[in-house]
């Protein structure tokens, strides 16, 4: 599904990734733990393709495309989705009406027709459910007032309406209550499947105890140091990351 | 300006009553003094009137099938009156009048009628006085008196539309509008300014005035639609005793000239205004919004929003005053302008003004110039939206925040297209709005 | 005609008219061109200048007076005003401090700027101005050292005139408005400042100016050159006695900023602002502005608190790509002072970024405005203002307004402004009297506060100052 391989990224002028690989294959959940000023947001951003993330060298290679050659759009198309750790907030455009310019034109990459008003109001209604979030949400301005844990169940429906191959979490869990947080797991949950994978970037252990994760790595020094499976997240919110910082210096 | 403007003054003392001729005669003399505005005129600073510098004659009745003004006016059910070039059109109006709300035709008003109009007429103008209102004085012939009687709450919105098509020869049109709203009445009124087209340029000098007794409540939406050369100089003055409270809502697309100018004085404690407009000139147009908030005594609120697009070669002009008199105390104003240039050779003047006599009081103001946020655009983007899409989702969402502020559910409704149109070149790109 | 000539015309014509009580020459009142050759003798001024200045002259008198500022004054009678007087003592130029006249350094003691410890203040030179004509000139051969120029104009004028000839009114054009084309004509002296390529000012270099005259209107001219790469911060500071009678200041400063140059020029100024009912004070009309090329960066700093009448708005033109503007300002008006003051920030190059921090605090019957341009030109890419126009009201019979101007004309340039106003609370001034304090001192605390953005680009010694300043200005204005 995925492929990383030796992935050198900059911010601002300064080098954030520096030889990142990856594999991630379809089906699977990897976490991407670390400490903070790791890399660890800036390779969600990369994948997106946001505006100032520099690739420097490497390749990222996505369903056998290459990804970096995409636009941010046709990455998204393409089933690329990133759920934004600070999600935008667009006051005057109803959520609808993103929601429903999002579907239309990933539908139509694929190939379907765009969804008539009622098929799609039913869906999003059925997405909100799932998400935890009241309908009124749907005709609100996009994340316009909403509570950081309602920007996040927003990303959610986002993904649910979607329907992504590759999600990717970005920070979905910090600041989120246990609440929210298990809203959050199952709608990711009960999207896994054969065909779909997701990347889920955390600083802490406790969404893994929601989502079980295949595979976890940890990120530091904008490199991967250690891999494991569900195991090196226990052992990581028992040592902390030090130990690791020690090993990379 | 042409030398027929005396031949349409003159066309315009033949339909007048007799009792105007005082208030005409007074604006005539007070027009033969007035010096036109020029572009050192620290007022018309960024506004040029050279496109009136041709002859205007008067302007004559027009038919208009119902086609025509339907597509030109939303149906927003109401209480609907047309004028077609300063003429009014019984076919194309339509409803029936509410209890509570008396609304005549200066030539047709009666002795009670005539003599309210009198008292009140110029009344809420600024005694500085103001070129183009003392024109319309001057050119007077008709104007529409509308009362609301104390205590009446109309609930049905009125749809006042003066609409200009053109006949062949340059024309001109002196729309006036005189409402007094009663103590503790309310009223939604839609003033609605368009262009049936045709083949020659019009020029439409219109005054609203605006009295609102204490206690009043009126929503006033002015939507001038005109465009290219169907000019347009405007003003809407309002004043609001105790406890009155204005809702004010605009909406122009540019012109070869346009130009408003609105005015609100709050004139008893408690009064509040709250002023909201849209800009949206593109092509070769200029749109031009001069506003100001007389804060004349204390206690009173205004809240002030006005945005703009301005693409192609286009140009907008935002002046927003908020003048806080001496004794004007426990004042809270505030103006909010924000503009999105979307081309290189657009052009966008944008001063909001304060000028306080008062020390206890809150008046904040701020404006920007810039583009669409970059970190918006890629969140569209980043769930499949194209680039174009976007840019139009987030232009119309950018005014779509100050229309969701209008009160009117249906105008809101009519006008969510019409302003989606304006940044989707390709009808596809708009098909998530509205 | 020959320059003894002139000088002996002119001489024979004003004998008579020279006043000589403290020993100073001074012209009798009036304005035409003999009396701008008379200047230009005076000073012995090659014939550019003086024709340079006949232009100037030739174009005022077709200029009206500039009405559209918020200021209220009665009309000026230019022709009351004498242009010319000087010190008798600098005929014989004093070589050092000790051979100034003792009365000068006297009323300079008066004033807090002795001249004997300024020099003894590390990293200060002083050139003061005394009606007119600079009479003392410190620290000379340090600056000389790194190649810095800086003296009187009127030496400049004979010693670099190609400089001179170059620069002078390169920014501001003689003509470019009614009191700039006034002070072309007449101008007597001021500063000049040349920073050679890459050379980092040892010092803050530094002028007091002051009034002293009766009736003498002060045409200061500085001029400012940072050559490539170099770097300068300037200090101005204004005192002066007190008046009956207003007194007209008509200044223009030009800074020149060349690519990668930096220039910071501070002002602190305290004319006699007139007595509590309005009478005497300065009329303070200038013209500053700068020209900051590729890379270049130019900063005014300005805390206004005296003069009857400010008119003044420090500029800065971004003329080339990456060049930045600053203009901190705190003006501060009291009784029946008037101020119309801000910037303009003409945005020319790419990447051109301003910001602007104004704050006015305006007091007793007084009238404080803010007045400001931001124009962003079709070819300025990327280029970003930030403007905030704060105002602080103390008493309810003080004016305080804001008139910014935004013209745009890019759309990739941004444009935000922001303007609030304040006024002194009951319950700030009730928390501070309670904790002890009076309430002229809660005030200047919560004064100070306000202005707290400005004064620290201000140089420590006049952030100090400053704060002093504010303190002693709005005694009595609170009950």
């Amino acid at each position: 599904m995925l492929t990383i391989d030796n992935l050198h990224a900059r911010v601002e002028g300064k080098d954030i990734l520096k030889g990142l690989s990856l594999s991630v294959a379809a089906g699977e959940v990897h976490a991407i733990m670390g400490p903070n000023g790791s890399g660890k947001s800036t390779l969600g951003h990369i994948l997106a393709g946001r505006p100032g993330y520099e690739v420097t060298a490497g390749s990222v290679t996505f369903a056998g495309e290459d990804l970096l050659a995409m636009d941010t759009e046709e990455r998204a198309r393409a089933g690329v989705f990133l759920a934004f750790q600070y999600p935008v907030e667009i006051p005057g455009v109803s959520n609808m009406e993103f929601l429903k310019a999002s579907v239309d034109a990933v539908r139509e990459h694929r190939g379907e027709e765009p969804l008539d008003a009622v098929t799609f109001m039913k869906k999003a209604r059925e997405a909100c459910k799932v998400a935890s979030l009241d309908q009124a949400f749907l005709k609100r301005g996009v994340n316009e007032g909403f509570s950081g844990g309602e920007k996040k169940r927003n990303e959610l429906l986002q993904m649910l309406l979607l329907e992504p191959r590759l999600g990717i979490l970005d920070e979905t869990d910090s600041g989120l209550d246990i609440d929210a947080l298990q809203v959050v797991a199952e709608g990711v949950n009960s999207l896994r499947g054969a065909d779909r994978s997701f990347i889920l970037v955390t600083h802490y252990q406790r969404l893994l105890n929601y989502i079980q994760p295949d595979k976890v790595h940890v990120l530091a020094g904008g490199r991967i140091v250690r891999s494991g499976d569900a195991s090196l997240a226990l052992h990581l919110e028992d040592k902390g990351y030090a130990w690791l910082e020690d090993e990379v210096a | 300006m042409g030398s027929s403007m005396h031949d349409t003054l003159a066309a315009a003392a033949a339909a007048a009553p007799g009792w105007l001729a005082p208030a005409r005669d007074a604006a005539r003399q007070a027009w033969a003094e007035t010096p036109l505005p020029t572009r050192k005129t620290e007022q018309w600073k960024y506004t040029s009137i050279a496109p009136l510098e041709q002859d205007f004659g008067p302007g004559r009745p027009v038919e208009l099938d119902a086609a025509t003004v339907d597509a030109l006016l939303p149906d927003i059910g109401a209480l609907r009156l047309v004028f077609v070039n300063g003429h009014f059109a019984p076919a194309l109006s339509s409803g029936e009048l509410p209890e509570g709300l008396e609304l005549v035709r200066f030539a047709e008003a009666d002795d009670s009628q005539a003599a309210r109009i009198r008292e009140h007429l110029g009344s809420a103008l600024p005694e500085a006085g103001h070129p183009f209102a003392t024109l319309n004085g001057a050119a007077l012939g008709d104007g529409l008196f509308l009362a609301i009687a104390p205590g009446a709450s109309i609930r049905e919105p009125l749809q006042l539309a003066w609409l200009t098509a053109g006949d062949g020869q340059a024309f001109t049109v002196t729309p006036r509008l005189l409402l007094l709203a009663g103590e503790n009445s309310c009223l939604s009124v839609v003033e609605h300014f368009a262009d049936a087209g045709g083949s020659a340029p019009s020029f439409s000098n219109a005054v609203t005035e605006l009295l609102l007794a204490p206690g009043a409540t009126v929503n006033h939406y002015r939507l001038n639609l005109e465009q290219g050369r169907a000019l347009h100089i405007g003003g809407v003055h309002a004043r609001l005793e105790r406890d009155a409270t204005l809702n004010g809502f605009c909406l122009g697309l540019g012109a070869d000239l346009k130009r408003l100018d609105l005015v609100v004085t709050l004139a008893g404690p408690g009064a509040h205004a709250e002023l909201d407009g849209i800009y949206l000139p593109r092509g070769d147009e200029h749109v031009d919004y001069h506003t100001c908030l007389e804060h004349a005594v204390p206690h009173c609120t205004s809240m002030e929003t006005f945005r703009g697009v301005i693409g192609d070669r286009a140009r907008a002009v935002f002046n927003g005053r908020i003048h806080i008199h001496p004794q004007a105390q426990k004042t809270r104003a505030e103006l909010s302008n924000k503009n999105l240039l979307t081309s290189a050779d657009a052009e966008v003047n944008s001063k909001p003004e304060l000028e306080i006599y008062a020390d206890d009081v809150q008046c904040a103001h701020g404006a920007t110039v810039a583009q669409l946020d970059a970190l918006s655009l890629h969140y569209l983007r980043s769930r499949g939206v194209s680039r174009e899409e976007a840019q139009v989702m987030l232009s119309f969402g950018f005014v779509n925040e100050v229309l969701e502020s209008a009160r009117l559910e249906p105008l809101r409704d009519a006008l969510r297209p019409l302003l989606a149109r304006r940044f989707a070149r390709d009808p596809s790109l708009m098909r998530h709005l509205a | 005609m020959s320059q003894e000539v002139i000088d002996e015309r002119i001489g024979k014509e004003y004998a008579a008219g020279f006043v000589t009580d403290i020993e100073s020459d001074t012209l009798p009142p009036g304005l035409d061109e003999d009396v701008i050759r008379f200047i230009s003798a005076k000073k012995g001024e090659p014939e550019w200048l003086l024709e340079w200045r006949l232009e100037a002259y030739r174009g005022w008198l077709e200029m009206a007076t500039p009405e559209w500022a918020h200021v209220h004054y009665p009309p000026i009678d230019y022709n009351a005003i004498s242009y010319y007087s000087s010190p008798k003592s600098f005929e014989d130029k004093p070589k050092s401090l000790d051979e100034v006249d003792p009365e000068l350094l006297e009323v300079y003691e008066k004033l807090g700027i002795p001249l004997h410890e300024q020099e003894m203040l590390a990293g200060v030179a002083v050139d003061a101005v005394f009606d007119s004509v600079s009479v003392a000139t410190t620290f000379r051969s340090k600056l000389a050292e790194a190649g810095v120029i800086f003296c009187s104009i009127s030496e400049a004028v004979h010693e670099y005139p190609e400089l001179v000839k170059k620069y002078l009114g390169s920014v501001v054009p003689r003509r470019d408005n009614f009191y700039a084309a006034l002070n072309s004509a007449v101008f007597t002296d001021g500063s000049f400042v040349y920073i050679p390529k890459g050379v980092r000012c040892p010092m803050e270099l530094s002028t007091y100016f002051r009034i002293n005259e009766a009736n003498t209107g002060q045409f200061e001219r500085t001029l400012i050159v940072a050559d490539e790469g170099s770097h300068v911060s300037y200090l101005e500071g204004c005192t002066a006695p007190m008046r009956d009678e207003n007194q007209l200041h008509a200044a223009v400063v030009e800074l020149v900023a060349l690519d990668d140059a930096e220039i910071k020029y501070s002002t602190v100024q305290n004319w006699y602002p007139g007595d509590t009912e309005g009478r005497g004070g300065i009329y303070n009309f200038v013209t500053k502005r700068g020209v900051a090329h590729t890379n270049a960066k130019i900063s005014w700093t300005q805390v206004e608190t005296g003069s009857a009448v400010t008119w003044k708005y420090p500029s800065c033109v971004l003329r080339g790509d990456n060049s930045v503007g600053e203009f901190y300002s705190v003006a501060l008006t009291n009784n029946l002072q008037q101020a119309d003051t801000g910037t303009k920030m003409i945005h020319l190059g790419r990447n051109t970024r301003s910001t602007i921090i104004s704050k006015g605090i305006s007091a007793g019957r007084s009238s404080n405005a803010y007045r400001g341009l931001v124009r962003m030109s079709p070819r300025a890419e990327g280029a970003r203002n930030y403007t905030q126009c704060d105002s602080l009201l103390i008493g309810d019979a003080c004016a305080a307004h804001t008139f910014p101007y935004i013209e745009s004309r890019n759309p990739s340039a941004v444009v935000e402004h922001e303007a609030t106003t304040s006024k002194v609370s009951d319950d700030q001034l009730y928390l501070c009297q309670q904790r002890g304090l009076d309430a002229e001192k809660a005030v200047s605390m919560i004064v100070n506060g306000f202005c707290k953005e400005v004064f620290r680009e201000l140089p420590m010694e006049f952030a100090v100052e400053a704060g002093k300043l504010l303190e002693v200005s709005l005694e009595g204005s609170v009950g």
